[in-house]
C-alpha cells in the first residue's frame, strides 16, 4: 500500500497529525471539563473535531489510507506528547480511521465532494461509536441514552469533520500551498 | 528494581496494556477494575519512578471524568439489580483505564517507543521516521502558532470573547499553520531523500530497541494482576443485593 506514497505526502500527512495532535488536545481537555458535570455525553457534541484528520488528508492526497493512517498518526503523536489517555487513544486512532477509510474506499477513492465528507465524518462516528461502546461499557446504560448519544456524534461527525474539513480544505487550496497533490490535479481535469 | 517498567520493551508494554485495556471492559463488576487500579498503582510505586505530584495532577481530570460517570450511569443505567454497583464499576473503570495509560506515559521515552514500534511490531520506516519528523517540528510549530497569533493581534485582530466564537476563530491561525506545514513536509522530504532515505524497512538502525528478560517477568505480573481482578469481581460481594 505504501509502495505509492511519496515520502512528502507521509511526511505532510505526518505534520498535519501533529498539528491536530494539538488541537485534538485541546478539546479532550474540554471535553474532560464538561464530563464532570454532564457526564460522558460531553464529548458527543465535540466528538467530529477528532475526525477532522482524516477527512481533511484524504481530500488532499486521495490515496487509499490517508484517512485511517494519519489519524493513526495524530493519536500517536498525542501519546508522544505525554497525554495521559494514553496508549488506548492509538486504538481508538486506527478505529475511526478505518470508518472514515471505509466511505472512501465505497467510493473506490474517485468521489470527493461535501457529501462525501460527510459521510466519512459519520463512518468515522459510527465506528468509534462501537469501540466506545465496549470501552466504556454503554451496555449498562440505558438504550434510549446510549441511542441518544450516538445520534448526537454522529451529527458531530457529519458537521464539524464533514463540513468543517471541507471548509478548512478549501481556504487551504485557495493558499496555493498545495500545488503538486492530488486535489489540484482532479480538479483541473474535472 | 525501580527500573523495571522503564526498562520494559515499549512495543511489549503497548501491547500488554492494550489487551488488559480490552480484558477489563468485559467486566460489570465493581472489584475487578478496582482492585485492578490499585494493582496498577502499586506496580508503579514498586517498578518506577513516578513523580506523585504530576501523576495527581494528571488524574484529577480522570477522577472527575469518573464522577460524571458515576451519576449519568446511577440515572441513566440500563441495570436494575445492581445500579450503585454498575455505576461504580464504570466509575472505576475510567480510574483504571487512566493509571494504566499514565503507567505507560511515565515510563515511557517517545521517540523509543516509535523505535520500537519500527523494530519489534514492523511499522513502515517510511511511516514510523515520519512521526519522528513530525515529533521534531513540534517545538517550531508551537512557536509558528505564537507569532502567527501576535503578527494578527499586531494587524488589529481583537481575540472573540465567547468560547464558540473562540474555537470559530481559531481557523485564522490554523490556516496559515497547515500551509507552512505542507511546505515544511515537502522541504524535509527532499532533504531525506537527498540523504539516502528510501523507506524500505531492510534498512540498518542507529539505536536499537530489544526484548528482554525484564519484558517476560513484567508480562507474567500483568498476566497475574488481570487474573487477581477477575477473581476478585468473581468473589467479591455486590453492593446491593
Amino acid at each position: 500500500m505504501l509502495k505509492s506514497w511519496k515520502l512528502k505526502e507521509v511526511v505532510l500527512m505526518s505534520l498535519f497529525a501533529v498539528v491536530f495532535g494539538i488541537i485534538y488536545l485541546m478539546f479532550l481537555h474540554l471535553g474532560n471539563v464538561w464530563s464532570a458535570v454532564i457526564g460522558p455525553i460531553a464529548y458527543e457534541w465535540i466528538f467530529g473535531i477528532w475526525f477532522i484528520v482524516s477527512i481533511i488528508v484524504m481530500a488532499i492526497i486521495r490515496k487509499p489510507g490517508a484517512a485511517v493512517i494519519p489519524e493513526t498518526m495524530a493519536a500517536a503523536i498525542e501519546v508522544m506528547l505525554g497525554n495521559a489517555v494514553g496508549p488506548r487513544l492509538i486504538l481508538a486512532g486506527v478505529i475511526q480511521g478505518l470508518g472514515a477509510e471505509a466511505v472512501f474506499a465505497a467510493t473506490r477513492y474517485r468521489q470527493f465532494n461535501l457529501a462525501i465528507y460527510m459521510m466519512a465524518g459519520a463512518g468515522a462516528a459510527v465506528f468509534s461509536f462501537v469501540y466506545g461502546y465496549l470501552l466504556g461499557g454503554f451496555a449498562a446504560l440505558a438504550p434510549e441514552y446510549v441511542l441518544l448519544m450516538f445520534v448526537i456524534r454522529v451529527m458531530s461527525g457529519a458537521i464539524i469533520a464533514g463540513i468543517g474539513g471541507k471548509y478548512l480544505v478549501d481556504a487551504l487550496l485557495a493558499t496555493g500551498s498545495l500545488r503538486g497533490y492530488a486535489i489540484t490535479k482532479r480538479d483541473a481535469h474535472a | 528494581m525501580r527500573q523495571w517498567l522503564h526498562r520494559m520493551n515499549p512495543s511489549v508494554k503497548f501491547v500488554i496494556i492494550t489487551i488488559s485495556m480490552i480484558t477489563m471492559a468485559f467486566f460489570f463488576n465493581p472489584w475487578t477494575p478496582l482492585v485492578f487500579f490499585f494493582g496498577v498503582v502499586l506496580f508503579q510505586l514498586a517498578f518506577a519512578k513516578v513523580s506523585w505530584k504530576i501523576w495527581g495532577l494528571m488524574m484529577l481530570p480522570f477522577l472527575l471524568g469518573a464522577i460524571g460517570y458515576f451519576w449519568t450511569t446511577l440515572v441513566f443505567g440500563n441495570d436494575n439489580a445492581d445500579p450503585i454497583g454498575t455505576a461504580l464499576s464504570l466509575s472505576f473503570r475510567v480510574l483504571a483505564f487512566s493509571s494504566l495509560s499514565l503507567l505507560f506515559v511515565f515510563t515511557t521515552k517517545p521517540v523509543d517507543f516509535i523505535l520500537s514500534l519500527m523494530q519489534q511490531l514492523k511499522l513502515s520506516p517510511k511511516i514510523a521516521y515520519s512521526i519522528l519528523v513530525g515529533y521534531q517540528f513540534l517545538p517550531v510549530l508551537k512557536d509558528e502558532f505564537v507569532q502567527i497569533q501576535q503578527a494578527q493581534q499586531l494587524r488589529g485582530i481583537v481575540k472573540p470573547k465567547s468560547p464558540v466564537k473562540g474555537i470559530l476563530a481559531m481557523r485564522h491561525v490554523l490556516i496559515p499553520m497547515l500551509a507552512g506545514a505542507v511546505r515544511k513536509a515537502e522541504r524535509t522530504a527532499f532533504a531525506m531523500e537527498a540523504r539516502g532515505f528510501t523507506g524500505d524497512s531492510d534498512r540498518t538502525f542507529y539505536k536499537r530497541v530489544t526484548i528482554g528478560r525484564t519484558d517476560f517477568w513484567m508480562t507474567v505480573m500483568f498476566v497475574l494482576l488481570v487474573l487477581i481482578s477477575i477473581y476478585a469481581g468473581i468473589t467479591g460481594p455486590a453492593i446491593q443485593k
